[in-house]
Formats: structure tokens, sequence, C-alpha cells
């Protein structure tokens, strides 16, 4: 049984279908990887996931649990934490603050000073940035808060979406190394991207996404090797 | 030939300091309605204009506890601490009945229509609907004229600065005001609820990705609002012992909304600020031109300036940014 099952979703905007049957699974301990160009419905899918949007038909299932109906704020206590495109950090609270919102759904408080250390410690610049507001920070180093605000709250499955959109190429080596390091200590990672080369490279099995479709999926390398998809996304022709 | 308008510059430097003094009385209950208008917009975006009505239920739920107690228009003869324990529950009365309607006009009037996605200005007509029913629905009850008054204590002088007596009752109201503020400066920037509302104000969805229940969060927030204008409630009766009537709510309601307005709109202590100087700028402008009438028009003229030069309130808005 997959930790997280996504089957035969459809969502609507209004009477725009975005998505259409889409079904993809992902076990514990994968880092999946969904690619696909602007508008394919890849955020849709993944604020679906996090309880943002309703479905119009399909389910999810976490856990073997049926999570279609929960909204999304309960979503997070069951341990799906959804890093949102834009990074969604709050402007007026200080990154410690960021921090903290992280763990607001957490009922064990007792790790939560170890996972402060955590995060610091994958994210150093966090630390020396502790109490400027998280408005004022570079757009890395927002994604960094972004991802480490997520990793506060202990989630079982870690859904990034767009994770190296708009940051310079040093800054998207690092968030890449990092989403490697924190699924070699164990987490199970869903990410969303448009650079499908750093995330097929990176990821177990890969899913191919086009208006709204899934059109293709595979193993990291399969993908990678794929012509249509090194035509298309690659920028291999 | 009259002039139509004319400045007393010298009632004004005769009544300065007992008019800086009134001024913040009432500043300080504006700044306690506020407060409600203040918090509901940051979490909302929303102008809640029953906000007024929620006041006035508080006010009307003072005037009936005191009234059962036994208190009328004459001072009451009873020992200092025998008022402040009827006083105390008349507020505990005040703040609940203040409360309790804030939760209902949320429920009745905004929920519904935020569950079926409705777009900003529905809330607005719903705002200005709920504003009517409830103060109909006092009229229907009690009709159209005024509570009979109700005397809390006898108002004495406690200092005087320059030759101006100080009146317990302003030390009481300014204080409190005060004292509230903080504590409900303190509560959002620090307890747990407080730092949901924080990240409901500033970004919705992503508060929802932190496991923040908005529903929640939004109910809570009008609830707070509503205890605030309990308070204020009390000291209105206190200050105006015979204004409690269906319209009650009303202009003070504006002046609250414009306090919140001018002081930044969604920010705290920009509630604080702008109730406290519109206090005190409706009274300085009423000595000046020397008629009460002229109060209002004073402090929406300060107002409309004020926000042509800067349009975010004097403080700037957004919960948010309650700790710049």
């Amino acid at each position: 049984m997959a930790l997280l099952e996504i089957n035969n979703i459809s969502v609507h905007y209004g009477r725009i279908q975005a998505l259409h049957d889409i079904s993809i699974s992902v076990e514990e301990g994968e880092i999946v990887t969904l690619i696909g160009a602007n508008g394919a419905g890849k955020t849709t899918t993944m604020r679906s996931l996090a309880g943002l949007l309703n479905l119009s038909s399909g389910s999810v299932t976490f856990e073997g649990e049926d999570i279609s109906k929960l909204p999304g704020h309960k979503r997070v206590v069951r341990g799906i934490s959804l890093t949102p495109e834009g990074r969604g950090i709050f402007p007026a609270m200080t990154v410690r603050e960021n921090l903290e919102m992280g763990t607001y759904a957490l009922k064990e408080r007792s790790t939560v000073d170890e996972s402060y250390d955590r995060v610091f410690e994958l994210f150093p610049r966090l630390k020396e940035r502790e109490a400027q507001s998280g408005g004022t920070l570079s757009g890395g180093e927002q994604q960094m808060l972004a991802i480490g605000r997520a990793l506060m709250g202990r989630p079982k499955v870690l859904l990034l979406d767009e994770p190296s959109m708009g940051l310079a190429p040093q800054f998207i080596k690092q968030i890449f190394s990092i989403i490697s390091q924190v699924n070699a200590q164990g987490m199970t990672v869903l990410l969303v991207e448009q650079n499908a080369n750093q995330a097929l490279s990176r990821a177990d099995r890969a899913y191919v996404l086009e208006t709204g479709r899934i059109t293709r999926s595979g193993t990291g390398p399969e993908l990678l090797a794929d012509p249509a998809v090194k035509e298309a996304y690659l920028g291999v022709a | 030939m009259d002039q139509w308008i004319s400045f007393d510059w010298e009632a004004l430097g005769a009544n300065f300091w007992s008019a800086t003094v009134d001024g913040l009385t009432f500043g300080g209950i504006y700044a306690l309605v506020a407060l409600g208008y203040t918090l509901v917009y940051g979490v909302l975006n929303l102008i809640n204009f029953a906000h007024s009505e929620v006041f006035i239920v508080g006010a009307y739920a003072v005037v009936f506890t005191l009234t059962s107690l036994g208190f009328g228009p004459s001072v009451p003869n009873l020992a200092w601490y025998a008022i402040a324990a009827n006083l105390l529950l008349a507020l505990v009365f005040g703040m609940l009945a203040s409360a309790v309607t804030a939760f209902i006009v949320e429920r009745v009037a905004y929920k519904p229509l935020r569950a079926k996605g409705a777009p900003r200005l529905v809330f607005l007509i719903s705002a200005i609907g709920m504003s009517f029913v409830i103060q109909y629905l006092i009229f229907w009850w009690r009709g159209p004229n005024p509570e009979p008054a109700v005397i809390m204590f006898q108002n004495k002088p406690v200092f005087d600065i320059g030759g101006t007596l100080i009146y317990f009752d302003s030390i009481l109201i300014v204080s409190a005001a005060i004292i509230m503020m903080v504590v409900v400066d303190q509560f959002i920037r620090r307890s747990k609820l407080g730092r949901g509302i924080r990240a409901v104000a500033q970004d919705p969805d992503t508060a929802t990705l932190m496991g923040v229940n908005r529903e929640r969060i939004i109910v809570s927030t009008f609830i707070l609002g509503g205890l605030l204008a309990g308070v204020a409630a009390l000291f209105y009766v206190m200050k105006v012992p015979s204004g409690v009537l269906y319209l009650g709510g009303f202009l003070l309601g504006v002046k609250a909304f414009t306090a919140a307005v001018l002081g930044g709109i969604g920010n705290v202590r920009g509630a604080l600020l702008g109730g406290l100087l519109l206090g005190l700028i409706g009274n300085y402008g009423q000595i000046l031109l020397g008629s009460a009438q002229w109060n209002d028009v004073v402090c929406f003229v300060v107002l409309i300036a004020v926000l042509m030069v800067r349009p975010e309130g004097i403080l700037g808005s957004n919960l948010g940014k309650v700790r710049a």
C-alpha cells in the first residue's frame, strides 16, 4: 500500500476542468516528481492534495485512509505538508516566528527544540536571519525558510511546489541537494518542478502532466532517457 | 453681518485641559470599539458594519443588569465595593451580550456567504443589512426612546492639573482602554490564537497549510471584538447615562470605524492611537467652533485630510504588521 494515493481525481475551477482523472502514487521514502509545462495542472494537483481545493471526483488516500473530504488544516495534522508555489512566507513575521508557525498543528511539543536545531543545521543562513522579518529575505532564503518551516511540523510527506522557481543558480543547486539530503534521512517527497532535468535525476519515479492529464510515467532515469520528454522538457532536440 | 464660522481661540485656551481629558475619555471608548473593526478587517478584509450594533446590544445588557440591581437615575447609596461588584457584573453581562451578538452576526451574515465564495461587495451589503436588522429589532422591542438613565456612582475629582479637575471616570476609562489595548496587542503577538490570527491576516492559504483552522480564527476574532465592545459599552453608559437607544450604536460606531481607519485599519495600536486622537480632535474642534454639533464635522474633515496624505492611516494597515 502506498503512503499517498491519488485515485482518478478531477478538479474544476468553476466550469473549467483543470485536472482530468489523474492517478499518482507515492511510496514511503520515495522522491516522486511531477513535471509539466506552465498551466499543466501541477499546482492544482498539489493544492488539492493539501486540501485547498475540492475534488470534483476521485479520491485521495493517505496511509490507507480516504482523506478526500478532510479540510486542509486537518491534513497537516495527519502529516501532509505543502510548501506552496511562491513559498507562502508570512512577510511580517520573523524567520523564527515563521518556523514556529510550522509547529502550529503539533500536539507533541517535546521535540520542537530539536526541530529548530535540525532546521538551522540544514540552513545555517536561517539562523543568521532568525530575527529578521520574512518579507525582507531573498527568494532563495525564503525558499529555505519555507522548506524549513514545513520540516518543523515533522510531516510524513513533504509536498514541494516549484521550489527552484525564480532562484539564482547557486540556490537552485543548494535547494535540490537539501531535498536529496532530507529524503536520505527518510522523508517522503512529492516534488513539482519545471526544472525537469534536476528533478528527474533525483527522483525515484516521475509523472508527466500535460493539460491536466498524466501522459507518461516511469522511473526518473527512464523519463530522462525518453526522447519525447527530452524534447519537450529537457531542452534537447 | 454674522460670520457663519468663527474660531474662539480664547475658549479653547481656557478649556484646554478639560477638553483634553474629556477627549481622551471618549477616545478610549472609540478605541475599544475600533479594535473590533480592526480585528475583523485584519482577518477578513471586511468592514463589519454591524459592529456598532454589537456594541449597542452590550450597552443594553449593561443598563438592564444595573437596573435590575436597583440602579437608576440617582446616585446609588452603596459602599464603593458594592458598586464595584455590581459594575463588574454589568461588565460581564455587557461583554457576553456583545460577544454573543458578534457570534450570531458572523454565523448569519458572513459564514454562509463565505462557504459559497461570494464576492466582497456582497459581504458589505450583508453587513449593512445585519446592522439595520438589529437596530430595528431593538426598535420593535424597546421603542424610539432611550432607556431611563442609569447613574453608576458619584463621580468625584481625583486630582487637578493646572486648575482643571480630573474626575474618576476619566482616569478609569482611559487607563482601562490603554490596558485592554496592551493586553490585546500582547495576546495577538504571543498566544497561539494570536499567531493564528496574524497568520490568517497575512496569508490565509498558507495559514491553512500550517494547520490553522481559518473558520475558528474568524469566529474567535468576532468574539474577541465583541468582548471589547462590551467593555466599551460599560464605559459608554458611564459617560452617557441616557444614551442607550436603538440608534445609539450608529454614530459611535461610525466614529470608532473612523478611528480605526485614521490609525491604520487592521492595526491594533492604530486603533488606540486613532481613537484617542479622534476624541481629542473632536473635542478641541467643538470648543474652538463653539458648538457640540461641530464635533463630528471636525472629526471627519481631519479623517479626510489624513487619508489624503496617508491613505493607509497613521500607523499603516494590516494586523500582520502589528509588531512594526
